[in-house]
C-alpha cells in the first residue's frame, strides 16, 4: 500500500522535472506503473480483515496477528468508530466488508435478511460450552449465526453506606430511597435511565425490566424460541397496566423516574452519592468502582406482587460474513482460535463484562466476585429481540416511554404506540 | 487521440468565443513553458489513471478517462484565453463528487432498495441456499485437512470417534488407508495427497468454501480449515418454476415485491432489489404520515436558517459595537474570550449543549435556578437548538463585524453628528448600512448553511421532542435530519424511500437557492 | 464614564456566554470519573488522568495529524480550486456563464452524506483501481470534501473579485502581462482576504465533518479527530466523557492556530474591501 500512495506524488515530480528540460511523458510510464505490482502481491497473501469496535479491537490484535503468523497470512484488525452495523451492510454489500465481524447479537436478523452473515455449525458439545441465554442469543431461525463471548444485562447497583439492606421489591426501593431524600442524605430516589443520550427519547433497554414485571411483553415467542411478529404485545391491557405502574413513579406521580435521567447522569449521580440506588450494567462497574464508593449489586426486584423483573440480555459475538475474501480461514478463525477461553478471558480482562464461555465464566468469577452477582442477574434475563422487525418497536416505544414517564394519559399513549409499530410492521413486512 | 485534432481544426476555422480584448496576447516563451508543463501533468495523470483501468479491463474508465484528458488537453494547449481553463478542475470534481451521486441517489428513488432488499437477486439466492444449510443432528464432526491430488482439492478427514479416515472430493467420499494422524486428530499426511500449507489453503479459500462431498442424506462441508460437518441445504432454488422449495413448502418469486412468497404470504426473509417505478415518489407525497409533517418541518426550517442568521449577526454586531469604544479597556482580553466558542469544535459542543440542558442536571436549569424542561416542549426545544447555534456562530459575526467597524471613517459618524443626528440615527444611517455590506456575503453562505445544519439539530435534539403518535417527525426536524431518520434511521433503512424523499429536499433547497441568488444579484446592482 | 461601564457590564454578560459552556468542557475534563457530571462546574477531584488514557488507550495522536491532514489540504485545496473557477466567472463573458453560476449553486444544494450508497459505491471502485484514493485514503476523503465545498466558495470568492476593479487587471495585461499573471500578480494578492475566510470555513467545516469520515474513514491509520472522538461515545452505555473533554479541547488548537494565522489577512482585507466598496 505505502509504495501506492507515493505514486501519484512521483508521477508529478517526474512530470515536473522533466518538462523542464523538454522531456515528457515517456518518462512517466514507470512511475505510473507502480499502482499495478502492489495489488498483485498484496494478493499471494490473503489478509483476514476484522471489524471490531476500539476496545475489542485493541484485545483481539495478539489473537488475530497469532493466527495470521500461524497460516502464513495477513491479519488486519480494524477498529470501526460508530454505525458498526450500518458501516458493515454498506461496505459489505460494496465487497468492501471484512472476513470477522464483532459485534451485538441483535444485529442478526438484519444481517441474515440481507444476505451478509453465514451460519456457523457447531456440534452440541461445542454449544453446550456456552451459558444459554447466550446460546439462545445467537440462534436465530434454527442456525447458529454467531460464536458468542460476552453477556450483559442490567442489574441493581446499590450505596451500601446509604442502604445496607437489598430490596426485595421496587416499591420497597423508591420506599428507601425516598425516605434517604427526605432525610436529606441524597438527592434523587434512585438513578435509572429513561432517555437516550440524545435526551429526546426513551430507553427501551433499560425499562424493560420494569414493563415485564408490570406484566408487559413485547412479542409472543414462535415454536422455534424466536420472537413472533405477529404477537405484537404493545397495546394490549397487560401492557397498559405495566405502563400505569411505571407513571405512578413517574414525573408526575412519585418523582422516582425522570426523563432527564441518561445512562451517563444516572451513574454520576451513583458516584457521587447522591442517589443510593443505580440500575446499570457491568460497564458501569469501572465507574463506580473509581469514585470508591461501598456498593453491592442485586438483581433489578420486580413490582410487588408482579412479574419477575426481566432484564434485555446482549450478547456480543463474532459473526463470519458472507461476502468477505477468505470465508475459509474467518471460519478457522472464529470456530477455533475466537471461541478458545484464552480470547475469552483476555476480553474480560480488558472489560469486566460476563463472558459467555462457562470456563471462562468461571475464571471470571474468581477473579471478580461482581460476576457472579450479574449472572445472578441475568437469570430471569431474555435475549434482546433479534429479528429485523424490532426496527419497528425503537421509535414507537422510546416515544412511549417518554410520554408516560412525562406524565401523559397512560392508555392513549400506549395504544398509540402499539398502532405506530403495527403499521410499521405492515409496512416492512 | 482524435481529440487531439480538434482543437487545432477549430482554431485553424477561427471559431469559438474569444474574448476581443485577447488582442494583446502575448506568445511568450513563460506562456510556451507553462503549455508545456501542462502537458507533461495531464498526460502523467492520464497515464497513471488508465493503467489500472486497462489491467483490469474496465473500458468505460478508460474511455471516461480518455474524454476527461482530451477535454483538459484542449483546454490547457491551446494558447487562447479560455474560460475553461479555469474551471476544469471545479468541473471535475464536482461532476464526480457530487453530480454523480445525485444522479445516482435519483436512481436509487426508482428502486425498493434498503434492509433487506441490497443485492441482485442471484445474491438473495445464494444467502436464502447457505443460510439453510443445518447441520445433521448427532452427526460426526470431521476432523479437516486440506490437500490436493492433481490440482484438485480433496478433503482428507478423520471421525475422532471411529478412528476411520476418508478421502473427500465432490464425486463422494472414500475410505483413506495409511492416514498419517497428526497433531489435534488431524491427518498429518496421506500418499498421493499434498497437504496445503495455511497460506496456500488461505489463497484457495473460496474453493474450500464451495467444496461439498455428497454423502447419504446431504453433504459434508468444511468449518474452517480443521474441521467438517455433514449437512443439509434446507432451501433450494429452481430455475424451472423460479421457486425456493423446502420444507415441504414452495416460496414463488415476486418481482414487484423482491422477495420469495409462499401461498399463505410467508416471505423468506432474504429480498432482491426490484425496480418500482415512481411508488416511492409518490409514497412521499401521499403517505400521510409523511405528507402532514412536510409543510410544518419546511415552515420551522426557514424559521431556523432565518433565525440562526440574524440572532447571531445581531449578537455579533452587537458585541463589536460594545467593545468599539476608543476609552475601553481590556478590548484584547474581552475579544480573546469572545472568539473561543468559534475555535471549539462544534460536534463536541453540540453535545455538551445538549447535557446542558438537562432538566435535573444540566447546568442551565442548576444556574439559573430553573425546572425547565428545555428539549422536552417543542417550543422551548426551538428556542434552544437557536440559542446553540447562536453560541456557536455570533464568534464569527463579532470578528467580521469588528473588523468592518474599523474600517469606517470617523469623517463619517462626525459628519452625521455634526447634522444633528442622535447616536441610534447615527448607527441606522452610517455604521449599519456598512456594516450589512461587509457582512451581506457571510449572511447569505450562512444562510445556505444552517439551512441544512444537520449536526446543530441532530446532535443537540436528534429532530425531537416527538410526539407519542408519530415517532418519525421531532419539532426540531429539518428537512434534511428528517430525511436523514428516514434513510438510516430506526425504522431501518429505507434508501429507496429516503432518496425519493432527498430529491423533493433537493427541489426545495434548489428552488430556495435560485432565489437567493436573483436577490443577491439585485442587491449587488444596487450596490 | 457612566457609558463605559455599560459596556463593561454588556462585555462581561458577552463573554460569560460564549465561555461557561467552555469551563464546562474543562472541568469535565479534569473530572476522573468518566462521566459528564452535569450537575457541577467544579469537578470531584482534578487530574490529567483522562488526558493519559486518552493518549495511551486509543491512536489519538493519529487521529490528530489525520485531521490536520485532511482539513489543511481540503482547505487549500478546495480554495485554489474555487479562485480559479470564481475567477473564469468574474473575469470572463461566456456562453452559460449564468447558468454555469446557477447550477453550482443548485449541485451545491445537495448533501453529501444523503448520498452515502452511491459514493461508497464510488470510492469502492476507485479503491478497486486507485487505492491511494481509495476507501481509508485521508486523500480520497479529501477529494470528496473539495468536490463538496467548490460551489459555495466559488461563489463567496467570485463576489469579492468583482469588488476588484477590472481596470487593475486590464492594465497589466497592457503592460503585457498573460491573463495568468494578471489572476496571480493582481487579483490573488488582493484577494487574500476572501481567500483567507473561504479557507478558514472550509477548515473548520472539515476539521468537525464526521458522518463521511466515519463511513470512509475507518482504519485505525486513517481515522479523524471527529471520527475518533465520537468512537468514545459511541457506545450509548458506556461513553467516556472525560476523554471526549479532553479530546475536544485539544481539537480547538489548530483551529486556534489557522485563525490567528489567517486574522491578519482578515482583518486587513475587510479594511481594503469596505474602502473599495
Amino acid at each position: 500500500m505505502r509504495t501506492i500512495f507515493r505514486a501519484p506524488a512521483l508521477g508529478l515530480a517526474a512530470c515536473l522535472a522533466l518538462t523542464a528540460c523538454g522531456g515528457g511523458t515517456p518518462a512517466d510510464t514507470p512511475a505510473a506503473q507502480a499502482p499495478t505490482t502492489a495489488p498483485a502481491e498484496d494478493a499471494a497473501t490473503a489478509t483476514l480483515t476484522i471489524w471490531a469496535d476500539q476496545k475489542r479491537s485493541e484485545t483481539l490484535k495478539p489473537f488475530a496477528e497469532a493466527f495470521a503468523k500461524e497460516n502464513g497470512i495477513k491479519a488486519e484488525v480494524v477498529a470501526v468508530a460508530q454505525n458498526q452495523q450500518q458501516t458493515f451492510v454498506t461496505a459489505s454489500q460494496a465487497g468492501k466488508g471484512p472476513d470477522v465481524l464483532v459485534g451485538a447479537h441483535d444485529w442478526i436478523g438484519n444481517l441474515v435478511q440481507n444476505g451478509l452473515i453465514d451460519p456457523i455449525q457447531l456440534t452440541e458439545d461445542q454449544l453446550s460450552g456456552y451459558v444459554d441465554v447466550a446460546r439462545k442469543a445467537v440462534t436465530y431461525d434454527g442456525q447458529v449465526y454467531g460464536i458468542p463471548y460476552a453477556v450483559e444485562n442490567l442489574a441493581l447497583f446499590r450505596n451500601t453506606d446509604l442502604a445496607p439492606k437489598a430490596p426485595q421489591t421496587f416499591d420497597e426501593l423508591v420506599e428507601t430511597g425516598k425516605k434517604l431524600k427526605e432525610a436529606g442524605r441524597v438527592e434523587e430516589i434512585l438513578g435509572y435511565t429513561i432517555s437516550q443520550q440524545d435526551g429526546q427519547s426513551g430507553d427501551t433497554y433499560h425499562m424493560y425490566p420494569l414493563y415485564t414485571s408490570g406484566g408487559g411483553y413485547l412479542f409472543g415467542t414462535k415454536p422455534n424460541g424466536d420472537p413472533d411478529p405477529a404477537d405484537l404485545g404493545v397495546g394490549t391491557p397487560e401492557s397498559i397496566a405495566a405502563f400505569e405502574k411505571v407513571a405512578a413513579l413517574g414525573e408526575k406521580g412519585a418523582g422516582a423516574l425522570k426523563r432527564s435521567f441518561t445512562s451517563d447522569n444516572s451513574a454520576a449521580l451513583f458516584a457521587d452519592g447522591k442517589t443510593a440506588f443505580l440500575v446499570a450494567g457491568p460497564w458501569r462497574l469501572a465507574d463506580v468502582r473509581t469514585a470508591g464508593v461501598k456498593y453491592d449489586v442485586t438483581p433489578v426486584p420486580p413490582f410487588k406482587g408482579g412479574d419477575p423483573a426481566r432484564s434485555f440480555v446482549g450478547v456480543q459475538a463474532f459473526f463470519v460474513a458472507s461476502k468477505g475474501q477468505n470465508k475459509a480461514l474467518a471460519q478457522e478463525f472464529v470456530t477455533n482460535t475466537l471461541a478458545t477461553p484464552e480470547v475469552a478471558q483476555a476480553l474480560f480482562d480488558a472489560e469486566p463484562r460476563m463472558p459467555a464461555l462457562k470456563t471462562a465464566l468461571a475464571y471470571a468469577a474468581g477473579k471478580d466476585p461482581d460476576v457472579a452477582k450479574f449472572e445472578a442477574a441475568a437469570a430471569d434475563g431474555v435475549p434482546l429481540p433479534a429479528i429485523p422487525q424490532m426496527v419497528a418497536v425503537w421509535g414507537p416505544f422510546n416515544t412511549l416511554i417518554h410520554a408516560v414517564v412525562k406524565g401523559e394519559p397512560v392508555a392513549p399513549a400506549v395504544k398509540a404506540a402499539g398502532k405506530a409499530i403495527a403499521e410499521q410492521l405492515g409496512q416492512t413486512g | 487521440m482524435t481529440m487531439l485534432q480538434t482543437p487545432a481544426r477549430r482554431r485553424r476555422a477561427g471559431t469559438g468565443a474569444p474574448p476581443p480584448r485577447t488582442r494583446n496576447w502575448p506568445g511568450s516563451a513563460s506562456g510556451v513553458a507553462g503549455r508545456v508543463l501542462a502537458l507533461g501533468l495531464i498526460l502523467g495523470i492520464a497515464v497513471w489513471a488508465a493503467v489500472p483501468l486497462v489491467s483490469s479491463g474496465a473500458w468505460t474508465g478508460v474511455a471516461i478517462t480518455a474524454v476527461a484528458t482530451g477535454i483538459a488537453l484542449y483546454a490547457y494547449l491551446s494558447p487562447r484565453r479560455l474560460p475553461a481553463k479555469y474551471l476544469l478542475p471545479t468541473t471535475f470534481l464536482l461532476v464526480a463528487f457530487q453530480v454523480f451521486p445525485v444522479l445516482y441517489t435519483m436512481s436509487l428513488a426508482l428502486t425498493n432498495i434498503g434492509d433487506g432488499h441490497l443485492g441482485s437477486k442471484q445474491e438473495a439466492i445464494t444467502a436464502i441456499e447457505t443460510s439453510s444449510v443445518r447441520r445433521e443432528a448427532g452427526s460426526a464432526e470431521f476432523r479437516l485437512t486440506v490437500a490436493e491430488r492433481d490440482g484438485a482439492l480433496v478433503f482428507l478427514l478423520a471421525d475422532p470417534a471411529t478412528r476411520a479416515t476418508y478421502a473427500g472430493t465432490p464425486d463422494g467420499l472414500r475410505p483413506l488407508d495409511g492416514a498419517v494422524p497428526g497433531p489435534g486428530g488431524r491427518i498429518a499426511a496421506a500418499d498421493g495427497y499434498t497437504v496445503l500449507t495455511g497460506a496456500q489453503a488461505a489463497a484457495r479459500s473460496a474453493e474450500i468454501t464451495a467444496l461439498t462431498v455428497p454423502v447419504d442424506g446431504g453433504a459434508i462441508r468444511s468449518q474452517g480449515l480443521t474441521r467438517a460437518y455433514q449437512g443439509k441445504a434446507v432451501l433450494a432454488y429452481d430455475a424451472g418454476c423460479d421457486c425456493v422449495t423446502g420444507e415441504g413448502r414452495i416460496w414463488r418469486s415476486d418481482e414487484t415485491q423482491g422477495r420469495f412468497v409462499a401461498a399463505d404470504g410467508h416471505a423468506l426473509p432474504q429480498g432482491w432489489q426490484v425496480g418500482v417505478g415512481l411508488a416511492n415518489l409518490t409514497a412521499a407525497l401521499t403517505n400521510p404520515k409523511i405528507n402532514a409533517h412536510f409543510a410544518g418541518v419546511f415552515a420551522w426550517n426557514l424559521v431556523y436558517a432565518v433565525g440562526v442568521v440574524v440572532l447571531t449577526a445581531a449578537l455579533g454586531v452587537a458585541a463589536a459595537l460594545v467593545l468599539h469604544h476608543r476609552r475601553m479597556r481590556g478590548v484584547r482580553a474581552y475579544r480573546t474570550l469572545i472568539v473561543l466558542p468559534y475555535a471549539m469544535p462544534a460536534f463536541a459542543m453540540l453535545l455538551v449543549w445538549r447535557d446542558m440542558f438537562n432538566t435535573d442536571f444540566g447546568l442551565i436549569n442548576r444556574l439559573l435556578g430553573l425546572h425547565t424542561d428545555w428539549l422536552g416542549t417543542p417550543l422551548t426545544a426551538r428556542l434552544s437548538v437557536l440559542l446553540v447555534q447562536l453560541w456557536l456562530g455570533f464568534p464569527y459575526m463579532f470578528l467580521v463585524a469588528t473588523g468592518a467597524l474599523q474600517t469606517i471613517p470617523d469623517e463619517y459618524l462626525e459628519a452625521a453628528e455634526v447634522d444633528g443626528a442622535s447616536p441610534w440615527q447615527r448607527f441606522r444611517q452610517v455604521t449599519l448600512p456598512l456594516l450589512l455590506l461587509a457582512l451581506a456575503p457571510l449572511l447569505v453562505s450562512s444562510f445556505a448553511f444552517n439551512f441544512n445544519n444537520f449536526n446543530g439539530v441532530f446532535l443537540v435534539t436528534s429532530g425531537g421532542p416527538f410526539p407519542s403518535d408519530n415517532p418519525t417527525v421531532g419539532a426540531t426536524d429539518l428537512l434534511i435530519t428528517y430525511t436523514f431518520r428516514l434513510a438510516f434511521g430506526q425504522q431501518g433503512a429505507e434508501y429507496g424511500l429516503a432518496a425519493a424523499m432527498s430529491i423533493y429536499v433537493y427541489l426545495i433547497v434548489a428552488v430556495i437557492s435560485i432565489i437567493g441568488f436573483r436577490r443577491t444579484r439585485a442587491f449587488k446592482e444596487v450596490t | 464614564m457612566r457609558a463605559l461601564a455599560w459596556r463593561h457590564a454588556a462585555a462581561v454578560l458577552i463573554t460569560a456566554f460564549a465561555v461557561l459552556p467552555i469551563v464546562f468542557v474543562v472541568s469535565a475534563a479534569l473530572n476522573p470519573i468518566g462521566t459528564l457530571s452535569s450537575t457541577n462546574l467544579v469537578p470531584r477531584g482534578a487530574g490529567f488522568g483522562n488526558l493519559s488514557r486518552l493518549v495511551e488507550e486509543t491512536h489519538f495522536w493519529t487521529w490528530y495529524r489525520n485531521s490536520i491532514v485532511v482539513s489543511g489540504l481540503t482547505a487549500a485545496l478546495a480554495v485554489a480550486v474555487s479562485a480559479l473557477s470564481a475567477y473564469a466567472f468574474s473575469r470572463f463573458r461566456f456562453p452559460g456563464r449564468r447558468a454555469g453560476l446557477v447550477s453550482l449553486l443548485v449541485i451545491q444544494a445537495f448533501p453529501q452524506f444523503l448520498a452515502i450508497v452511491p459514493l461508497y459505491v464510488i470510492f469502492s471502485a476507485i479503491s478497486d483501481n486507485w487505492p491511494a484514493f481509495g476507501l481509508n485514503s485521508v486523500w480520497g476523503v479529501v477529494l470528496l470534501y473539495i468536490g463538496g465545498q467548490v460551489g459555495v466558495n466559488t461563489w463567496l470568492i467570485k463576489g469579492f473579485f468583482d469588488s476588484i476593479p477590472r481596470e487593475l487587471d486590464d492594465a497589466m495585461r497592457i503592460d503585457g502581462c498573460t491573463h495568468t499573471q494578471a489572476f496571480l500578480r493582481v487579483v490573488l494578492p488582493l484577494a487574500a482576504p476572501v481567500l483567507a475566510i473561504s479557507g478558514l470555513l472550509v477548515f473548520i467545516a472539515t476539521i468537525n465533518e464526521f458522518l463521511i469520515a466515519s463511513v470512509f474513514l475507518t482504519g485505525d491509520d486513517a481515522r479523524t479527530l471527529a471520527v475518533g472522538l465520537f468512537g468514545l461515545l459511541a457506545d450509548q452505555r458506556n461513553a467516556n466523557f472525560g476523554m471526549f473533554a479532553v479530546g475536544t479541547l485539544l481539537t480547538a488548537i489548530p483551529t486556534v492556530l489557522v485563525f490567528q494565522f489567517l486574522q491578519r489577512y482578515i482583518v486587513h482585507g475587510l479594511t481594503a474591501g469596505a474602502v473599495k466598496g
